[in-house]
């Protein structure tokens, strides 16, 4: 089975000369079509950037980035962000049908009421039926998220690079949110790439855990996560397996941070 | 008391200009001012009148709001392309930057004798008085706002494959247009000025040009009726602008107004 996404020895640094400012060093990983994987590691050690650089919203200063085999030099068709900041990623002139239909619009072989009845269904899948017509700043947080996840499934996506997406809504919406996106991923084949600082998060929504060192960050190690499938937000969170991999990657952020510290 | 409050809300605006004809009434029967200089309410809307009923102030009417709405049409458009081409090269930002900043504090009557001088008494003169002081609000606002837009929202119209010049229409030009906006509507407020100013300093016809005679003939009720029909001009134009607001960028206002 070939890759749908390989970053190869992948740095990324910004400034010249003196004022260079490394952000990634030679940072390899692949991601398995159907896999869900989670990224964690320290605040601040480049997870965003990153993230931009798989999407081809930021060109890699080495290395290369690879999505079905194809470099990436643009943001490809069929790899869709969910960004952290829904309430600016929604264009907020448009309505939440239209921003769908925003998303779908470099799609092909579907006319204008295919499209539409795909977005509404889509939508639905989100559980905002009957929202179409809304504005997105006329709905709840987490209804714009649901929103944002809709249109970058709508955009003919197999692989969602998800950035912080849960970082900003409340608590109980978050533990909804993230059964609803495995629920998605499943069932409409998406191959996930999350990235939070959350690691109870990163642990019960993957299938495997890359956990990220310092800047200039590459990946230091990888757990894999040998969890029952669908995921139960109690008895999941409860099972040894779950929280051994917890555990381990906990403890090894912590162990990187007092490195930190140290130096 | 509750009741009397919300026929106050109700009624606002004929009770605000119930009360400013009052005052004036009050300041005319107290004699401060000479008569002939401040004529009595009742004198100067029958000057209204008379001029309403001879036709010239329409005439006049339709040629100086007509000025000023063609001036501010053209100069928004104006202001709106530089700042798109200044978007797109910085280099000519900043020459349009010292050139606003230089042009910008100076009156639209100082404009005036040197247009003379340049472009004769005519249509050329109006245009270059109104787009020289009326260009820069949509212009200046038109910048920042471009510049100000979300690099979220830029990285969203990259994703789903939009090009530099789409992402420029679809994206950042709409979500800084309320804020153009803004501009425009200061810029009517000017545009109307500036053409006042250019009819009773080079004028042959229009409100200002009118105003200027009436002051030579000592028709001070005449001056005042004119005054207001520019001040009811100036409402009209902000109203125009408010309707085109609300067409072109609605949601935003929507969003806006929305309770929290």
């Amino acid at each position: 089975m070939t890759s749908i996404l390989t970053a190869d020895a992948v740095g990324k640094a910004y400034g010249t000369g003196s004022n260079r400012l490394p952000i990634i060093k030679g940072l390899t990983l692949s991601v398995e079509p159907g896999e869900f994987v989670s990224l964690v590691g320290p605040s601040g050690c480049g997870k965003t950037t990153l993230l931009m650089c798989l999407a081809g919203l930021l060109a890699p200063s080495e290395g290369e980035v690879r999505f079905k085999g194809q470099r990436v030099t643009d943001p490809p068709i069929g790899l869709s962000v969910v960004f952290q900041d829904y309430s600016r990623s929604l264009l907020p002139w448009k309505t939440n049908l239209d921003n769908i239909l925003f998303g779908m619009r470099r799609v092909t072989g579907m006319d204008k009421a295919a499209k539409r009845d795909r977005a509404m269904e889509i939508l639905s899948a989100v559980g905002l039926t009957g929202f179409d017509g809304h504005y997105p700043w006329q709905v709840s947080g987490g209804m714009q998220q649901r929103v944002a996840i809709a249109r970058g499934i709508a955009a003919q996506s197999e692989l969602l690079l998800l950035d912080e997406p849960l970082a900003a809504v409340d608590a109980q919406t978050r533990a909804d949110m993230q059964d609803l996106l495995l629920d998605l991923a499943a069932r409409f084949n998406q191959t996930c790439l999350l990235v939070t600082h959350d690691v109870e998060e990163a642990v019960y929504m993957a299938d495997r855990v890359l956990v990220l060192g310092p800047r200039p960050t590459h990946v230091v190690r990888e757990i894999e996560v040998d969890l029952p499938k669908p995921r139960d937000q109690l008895a999941t969170r409860e099972h040894p397996a779950f929280l051994h991999a917890r555990h381990e990657v906990l403890a090894l952020i912590r162990s990187m941070r007092q490195r930190t510290v140290a130096a | 008391m509750n009741a009397a409050l919300q026929f106050a809300e109700r009624f606002r605006v004929p009770l605000c200009l119930l009360l400013v004809f009052g005052i004036w009434q009050a300041v005319h029967l107290a004699g401060v001012v000479p008569e002939k200089f401040f004529p009595s309410m009742p004198e100067i809307v029958g000057a209204f009148w008379r001029m309403l009923s001879d036709g010239t102030v329409i005439t006049a009417w339709v040629t100086t709001f007509l000025r000023a709405l063609i001036g501010l049409i053209a100069a928004a458009s104006l202001g709106i392309a530089l700042a798109i081409l200044s978007d797109l090269s910085p280099v000519l930002s900043r020459g349009i930057r010292y050139v606003s900043d230089i042009l910008q504090p100076i009156p639209p009557a100082a404009f005036v004798p040197m247009a003379v001088f340049m472009l004769g008494l005519g249509t050329k003169l109006y245009a270059f008085v109104i787009i020289l002081v009326t260009v820069w609000p949509p212009y200046l606002n038109g910048v920042t706002a471009l510049q100000a837009v979300s690099p979220v929202q830029v990285n969203t119209g990259r994703m789903f494959g939009l090009s530099r010049s789409q992402i420029l229409w679809q994206v950042r030009l709409p979500a800084a247009l309320p804020e153009i906006f803004t501009g425009i509507r200061y810029a009517a407020t000017i545009s109307l000025i500036a053409v006042i100013v250019s009819e009773m300093l080079a004028g042959r016809d229009g409100i200002g040009f009118m105003i200027y005679k009436k002051v030579y003939a000592m028709r001070s009720s005449d001056v005042f009726a004119l005054m207001f029909l520019v001040a009811c001009s100036g409402v009209l134009l902000n109203g125009l602008v408010a309707l085109l607001r609300r067409a072109l960028t609605g949601w935003h206002m929507r969003m806006m107004e929305r309770p929290e």
